[in-house]
């Protein structure tokens, strides 16, 4: 989805675009949702709508739709980005794992480490609150992966906004082990399987303010390794980071290979928490 | 959903479109003699896609439930800690190995060990094997082995070893076995021990795919087996393998398979792997073979490796554990520590049954 605003642009660009002036578009083929027409109306959206979730992970300044490349910190990242909007009550989350690496010790091990101050509960009344709101659900499939999206998008229309009990990001881990069996080869059906999921989730991130967080990983390009996935997945997210570490150390490095407002290249490093 | 999301073959797909079949509901009003006389195709083919249809009816029908079931079969974070709690792990034979990996091989999860040949992978995936069988009240699963051998390393007179190695510890720690009823003595004779492993011999990648495609309806008519290895999952890829990326996505879905079999019937996956040199940062290094795509498809990762007389093992990639070094040994008996790390016999046992909760076995 190229970004293709007229007059002054913002930052992100998840919803439906304005058409270029002198085509009419049928007001019933929008998909919901405002009609935004002029750059002064996105910004609004952007500054009001939008909001930022923290990470817990010092360094790093914000994380909206994104796709993380990782090596091996990756589900340490995702754990810890998950305890810490659990914990800040800031609403649910929802992890969908692809390879059963999802550990609720170590998720009671980083919010036990979390200091007073942020969340603001006694420590055996905390655990259990913020471990309640995270919910994970194991798919091995891209079908499976499908039927999830789609129960997921009913479940949020259909629920009427109760305080902070929605869900507000939906982080997937691994996603290239999802589509690597049906890319490439003779299967055609690969290329439109991996876009149609793309949109599904740029849907969801946009209609219920969700967040997502997606992971990848890195194949062997000429010289250095580079993003799984290919050129096609490369304008899907809006946010793209790229982490790795050095062998025996806990200090993680991210570099930011595609961002909407920040400029790529800078390199942020961070430590993990074991 | 739409047709173009149900899990159905691209053949099935087309011709439900060129007959007209292009929404879920037209589909599911339509009985299977209908749909297999529209489709052309068997009336036991036009049972499964309706059954497809019908599944994926069904969970449109989900609204308005709590966030923990708003999608099916999802569990919160708390639930599933003290599930993680209780889990049982299974004994390698060796104190350190079992420390660093938290207890032994994690069940649910799928173990990747790789190393240079003559490490003892073979060794180790024997004794796994065995010691999955010890039972309940020696601290054991009491489960059952599958063992796919591609490479034909499985010598089934090492195994008895090993199993013999095994018993004779197991009645050394736990002296009063001797009072027990006959039957416990029965299970304690290693041509039982070999009875339980089942053993599938593969000669071709194809095989490969088509055992583990098979593994779920043997699971389901053996639900007590614990443990499934694969000794060498990488054998058949290897060599005579043209087309990288039908390896890859051949690999990819087979982990995906293994990863649902562990989860769906509580099993622990061990697959070993070989190793490769890789250029990386100017010097050659050796790392596990099939590339950096499979290192994402197992959940815990270690490494073999000697240093300088002695063999060691890395854990390299845990959820939840650290990265951690231990030595190991390969004795007669099977795996065991090294004799530096222990000083007395006694000791050496209390490693290998550790974690052993048995109530008082003199009762009668």
């Amino acid at each position: 989805m190229a970004a293709a605003g007229s007059g002054g642009s913002a930052g992100c660009f998840p919803g439906p675009y304005p058409t270029p002036s002198g085509e009419e578009k049928n007001q019933d083929e929008r998909q919901g949702g405002q009609c935004l027409l002029n750059g002064m109306d996105l910004l609004k959206d952007v500054t009001e709508s939008k909001r930022f979730l923290p990470t817990g992970l010092q360094g790093y300044s914000h994380l909206e739709s994104s796709t993380l490349f990782l090596e091996e910190a990756c589900a340490k990242v995702c754990l810890c980005s998950a305890s810490h909007v659990a914990a800040r009550q800031l609403g649910h989350v929802m992890y969908l794992d692809t390879s059963n690496s999802f550990s609720p010790s170590r998720i009671a091990r980083i919010v036990d480490g979390f200091p007073f101050s942020l969340v603001k509960l006694p420590k055996n009344v905390r655990l259990e609150r913020v471990m309640t709101s995270i919910v994970c659900k194991s798919v091995f499939d891209i079908f499976d992966l499908f039927e999830v999206l789609h129960q997921l998008e009913l479940s949020l229309k259909n629920k009427v906004k109760c305080g902070n009990s929605n869900i507000c990001l939906l982080i997937i881990d691994s996603i290239s082990a999802l589509l690597a069996p049906i890319n490439g080869g003779k299967y055609p059906r690969g290329r439109s399987m991996m876009m149609s999921v793309a949109m599904l989730l740029k849907k969801l991130a946009d209609e219920h303010n969700l967040s997502v967080l997606v992971t990848n990983h890195m194949v062997a390009g000429n010289g250095a390794p580079k993003p799984a996935l290919g050129e096609s997945w490369k304008t899907v997210p809006h946010v793209r980071l790229a982490i790795s570490r050095a062998r025996g150390s806990n200090i993680c490095t991210a570099t930011v290979l595609k961002h909407t407002l920040l400029a790529s290249g800078r390199v942020m490093k961070f430590p993990v928490p074991s | 959903m739409e047709i173009a999301d149900l899990p159905i073959s691209t053949s099935h797909r087309a011709k439900l479109l060129a007959a007209g079949y292009s929404s879920l509901a037209a589909l599911s009003a339509a009985s299977p003699t209908r749909l297999a006389r529209d489709l052309s195709i068997e009336i036991q083919e036009a049972e499964d896609i309706l059954k497809v249809a019908v599944g994926a009816n069904k969970s449109k029908g989900v609204d308005g439930l709590s966030t923990s079931s708003v999608i099916k079969g999802a569990q919160n974070a708390w639930d599933m800690l003290s599930d993680e709690q209780s889990r049982k792990h299974i004994n390698t034979g060796s104190a350190d190995l079992n420390n660093i990996l938290g207890g032994g091989i994690h069940c649910k999860e799928v173990t990747e060990i790789g190393g240079v040949p003559g490490i003892g992978k073979t060794q180790l995936g024997i004794q796994l094997a065995i010691n999955v069988q010890i039972p309940v009240e020696y601290g054991g699963l009491g489960g059952k082995a599958v063992y796919i051998d591609t490479e034909g390393s499985f010598m089934a007179e090492r195994v008895y070893q090993i199993a013999e190695g095994c018993i004779s510890d197991i009645l050394e720690y736990f002296p009063y076995c001797h009072d027990k009823a006959l039957s416990g003595q029965e299970r304690l004779k290693p041509e039982s021990f070999l009875a339980d492993i089942y053993y599938f011999r593969i000669c071709s990648y194809t095989e490969q795919i088509a055992v583990i495609n098979y593994l779920e309806k043997f699971l389901q008519e053996h639900k007590d087996v614990r443990i499934v290895i694969i000794d060498s999952v990488t054998f058949h890829f290897r060599q005579d393998f043209d087309d990288m990326a039908l390896r890859t996505r051949v690999l990819s879905g087979l982990s995906l398979k293994l990863m649902k079999l562990a989860k769906a019937y509580n099993l622990a996956v061990v697959l070993l792997n070989q190793v490769t040199t890789k250029f990386t940062e100017g010097s050659f290094q050796l790392t596990l073979a099939l590339g950096d795509s499979w290192s994402h498809s197992c959940t815990n990762r270690l490494i073999l490796y000697w240093n300088g007389n002695e063999r060691y093992a890395y854990l390299d990639k845990s959820p939840s554990l650290p990265v951690a070094s231990a030595p190991y040994a390969v004795t007669v008996k099977g795996v065991r520590d090294t004799v530096s790390s222990n000083n007395s016999k006694r000791v050496r046992f209390l490693g290998m049954l550790s974690g052993a909760n048995w109530a008082p076995i003199f009762e009668h």
